[in-house]
């Protein structure tokens, strides 16, 4: 009882608020200009929040639509590394999943100083050796893979098949750093691009290649 | 057979990849919860934050205050608090600016050393802790052992040093306790990057 009694300025807010609002509700005399310009106020208000939302609505759509596109084009990228640091169907579909999310998650800051594969595959590596989450249960993958196509392959051979298994399993047998190399090897990039890349000198660079395609050698030819 | 001299070439015969997703597909993927390991580097982190300082609010509060009181703690207690206080936020701040200078499109090397920061100065902090908790427990000690209320109910045949010893290993040991169980957790966290890491710098 105490409490409401000492604090003096509390009283006096809480007295004048009530006042306050019966001058607004009783309609017909002052308070009616107040209500009008507190009733504008709420729907200027609103309105203009609408309009934001709207337009940055608009724009995240937009970004959505161009970073599907993009994906969807160079998704063999993905899939590439997806292929080298797994081994069975689910982890590969869940990595896919975390690439995809760390794509989208960095692509507003994409300014396009490099080009998309090659920043995509930075985002790629980082995420397979530093971020993903190797989980050893069977990951239940969702109704997003249900009807997820196979392409035929039309254009193989069961030889050009069983080789590009062989190659795959061989690349298995590496560790995460040389999986990266053998990759940018196999993609063709530049040791310049490499060292970008995992960000460590050229030097350094064409060392632990030279050392990778040794060890692949060994691998292909045991 | 695939050899060195061929593999380019068998690589490039890799047209299309076993799997192809459509936009659709991809868009609802996009749109999904990360499952990072930093996710769960930031989560536990918070925790380590925060559980030192819950425990201090879920100890018996009035005993403790108590306690100071009748060993003349209280003074020296505020100013450790006050020090504490300040660090803390220090940490949290540190913790925060490393969190945010974690990107997914920075170099290999980059992303790998900044996770490490990030988890360097949950460890300093819990170190801090851990140290802190030593330097207060020492004092604590000395105040009660040279009170006279601790002398007069003591035997007469009590050897201090005994006394001394056997408080500083329980303590000390509890103490242990709390570095190996965080040293589990860290080595647990960060084992994988970690031997990526020295991997990637080896031959520099």
């Amino acid at each position: 009882m105490d409490l409401y009694v000492k604090p003096s300025f509390f009283r006096k807010r809480k007295n004048t608020v009530p006042a306050k609002k019966q001058s607004i509700t009783s309609q017909k005399y002052s308070g009616q200009p107040l209500k009008r310009l507190l009733f504008f106020n709420s729907v200027t208000n609103r309105l203009f929040l609408l309009l934001i939302n709207k337009s940055t609505r608009g724009v995240t759509r937009d970004l959505e639509k161009k970073f599907v596109a993009d994906l969807e084009k160079h998704q063999n990228i993905i899939h590439k590394v997806c292929r080298t640091y797994t081994n069975n169907e689910a982890a590969h579909k869940d990595l896919f999943q975390e690439i995809t999310i760390q794509l989208w998650k960095a692509y507003p800051k994409f300014r396009g100083d490099s080009k998309f594969s090659t920043w995509m595959y930075r985002v790629a590596f980082n995420t397979a050796i530093s971020l993903y989450r190797k989980s050893k249960k069977s990951i239940d993958t969702g109704p997003i893979y249900d009807n997820l196509k196979e392409l035929e392959y039309q254009d193989y051979n069961d030889e050009k098949d069983r080789q590009i298994d062989m190659l795959y399993k061989a690349i298995h047998q590496l560790n995460d750093i040389e999986k990266a190399l053998a990759l940018l090897y196999l993609e063709d990039k530049s040791y310049k691009e490499i060292s970008r890349t995992l960000g460590i000198s050229e030097i350094n660079a064409r060392v632990k290649m030279n050392r990778t395609k040794s060890k692949l050698k060994k691998l292909l030819n045991p | 057979m695939p050899t060195l001299e061929n593999i380019k070439d068998v690589w490039k015969k890799q047209v299309d990849c076993k799997y192809k997703f459509s936009k659709e597909e991809l868009f609802e993927m996009m749109h999904l919860k990360s499952s990072s390991a930093v996710k769960w580097i930031l989560i536990i982190s918070i925790l380590e934050f925060i559980i030192p300082n819950v425990l201090l609010l879920f100890s018996d509060y009035k005993g403790t205050i108590e306690f100071y009181h009748k060993y003349e703690l209280t003074g020296i207690m505020e100013v450790y608090f006050a020090i504490h206080f300040v660090i803390i936020l220090y940490f949290i701040y540190r913790f925060y600016k490393n969190y945010k200078n974690i990107s997914a499109e920075q170099s290999v090397k980059e992303l790998m050393e900044n996770i490490i920061q990030t988890r360097k100065t949950v460890k300093y902090y819990i170190y801090y802790n851990i140290a802190i908790a030593g330097v207060i427990g020492v004092h604590i000690f000395y105040r009660v052992f040279h009170s006279e209320v601790f002398l007069e109910q003591l035997p007469e045949d009590a050897n201090m040093t005994t006394i001394w010893i056997m408080a500083l290993v329980i303590f000390g040991f509890v103490l242990f306790l709390f570095w190996v169980v965080y040293r589990i957790i860290y080595g647990f966290l960060l084992r994988r990057l970690k031997l990526n890491y020295r991997e990637l710098k080896k031959t520099e």
